[in-house]
């Protein structure tokens, strides 16, 4: 199968940002070099995304290999395996040897399995849908919240949020920012992948109580204030809906021009 | 450079951002179009032979320039020679602007770029996030 090596290459040695470098010990195996055997051959090895280059030296001009790093999973080497600090990089595919490296010590160890094991673009995909999940479970039991302090009136909206929702966020993640789930998705900047419906219609959302609402229901219980307030969220949809239509329309339009 | 070509192979059987049968014309002077199955999954772009299980070849695209070359076609050339490059023909400048588009956003370097890890601005702690490695897909 072609490569693109030359790219591949040129690609390694940039100064392109790495997630891990570092030297280890390398006992051959697809993308390193043969070694002879037991000691193993120590090279410098450099993490970009998926990507697990490994050099002759830090200084050389050209990468040995390349462990492309999808569909691996990465555990620490147990008996009767003799090297300290070693760890394996084990793949599903058929015929594919899983191997082996090793650390110089302990805290170098533990960083390279943790680094590795992320190193996937299958492990962000996993995260994305772990935090989609959150997401949808914090949005419902801010609903539900917002509904019942709604019937309940003012006293009830300034005690209860925190706790509520911070309790629905399991596995020990903490928002940074405030409690709100929508302060998630204002956070903005580069989005994962695995983008889907839901979480846009949270970012309109968002985008309405981000201009310094309270996620909970305004101080009142006039009707009519209520109304306006939900009122806003209709009127942006409306006018993105009417937008998109234009839009389309005018697609059309120009397609039935000469 | 040594690489692990059979994960590779195993890797161009995985689901797929987008697949289709493009025209293919590689880099070297008075190449031929070839009708080619093209495949990207996440950064590399795999192209096989119609009627074929195995890809004839791979490109990985991080440092890649994707460029329009004609309303239905475009260019994949790297940074290190960026006049060699790889031509691809779609059906329509539809396809070809949602080739485009796939391809700029298929590359390691979209997160370093922003400068933000897409885990930190949820609050995801780094413990958190090694816990996660548990988790079955």
């Amino acid at each position: 199968m072609k490569l693109n090596e030359r790219s591949v290459a040129h690609y390694a040695l940039s100064n392109s940002p790495a997630d891990h470098r570092g030297f280890l010990r390398t006992w051959g195996g697809p993308g390193t070099p043969p070694t002879p055997s037991g000691t193993g051959r120590r090279c410098w090895f450099v993490l970009k995304g998926n990507l697990l280059f490994s050099f002759e030296s830090r200084e050389a001009r050209a990468p040995l290999g390349l462990v492309v790093l999808e569909g691996c999973t990465v555990e620490l080497a147990e008996a009767p395996v003799p090297e300290e600090f070693a760890f394996t990089i084990c793949f599903n595919a058929p015929g594919v040897r899983p191997y082996l490296l090793a650390a110089d010590g302990p805290a170098a160890q533990e960083a390279w399995v943790k680094v590795l094991s992320r190193a996937s673009f299958g492990y962000m995909r996993l995260v994305v849908r772990e935090l989609e999940n959150q997401l949808r479970d914090a949005r419902q039991s801010l609903a539900l919240h917002r509904h019942s302090s709604w019937k309940a009136g003012t006293s009830s909206c300034k005690t209860q949020p925190p706790d509520q929702l911070s309790r629905g966020l399991e596995n020990g993640h903490t928002l940074s920012r405030d409690y709100s789930p929508m302060g998630l998705v204002e956070a903005g900047g580069s989005r994962p992948a695995g983008r889907n419906l839901a979480e846009c219609e949270l970012q309109g959302a968002a985008s309405l109580l981000g201009r310094g609402q309270s996620p909970v229901s305004p101080e009142t219980s006039c009707f009519s204030t209520l109304h306006d307030w939900y009122g806003q969220e209709i009127l942006e949809l409306r006018r993105g809906w009417r937008q998109r239509a234009r839009g389309s329309q005018l697609k059309c339009e120009q397609q039935d021009k000469p | 450079m040594r690489y692990n070509e059979k994960e590779l192979q195993a890797l161009s059987r995985q689901p797929a951002e987008l697949a289709a049968e493009l025209g293919m014309r590689g880099p070297k002077k008075g190449s031929v179009v070839k009708r080619r199955l093209v495949k990207l999954v996440v950064n590399f772009l795999f192209y096989f032979r119609t009627d074929e299980a195995e890809p004839v070849g791979a490109l990985l695209l991080e440092h890649c320039r994707v460029t329009q070359e004609e309303p239905s076609g475009f260019s994949i050339s790297f940074i290190e020679d960026p006049e060699r490059k790889y031509h691809f023909e779609c059906y329509s400048e539809e396809q070809c602007l949602e080739w485009m588009g796939a391809l700029r956003r298929a590359r390691n370097e979209i997160q370093k770029m922003t400068g933000k890890d897409p885990l930190e601005q949820f609050g995801i702690s780094e413990e958190a996030r090694f816990q996660l490695s548990g988790l079955k897909a």
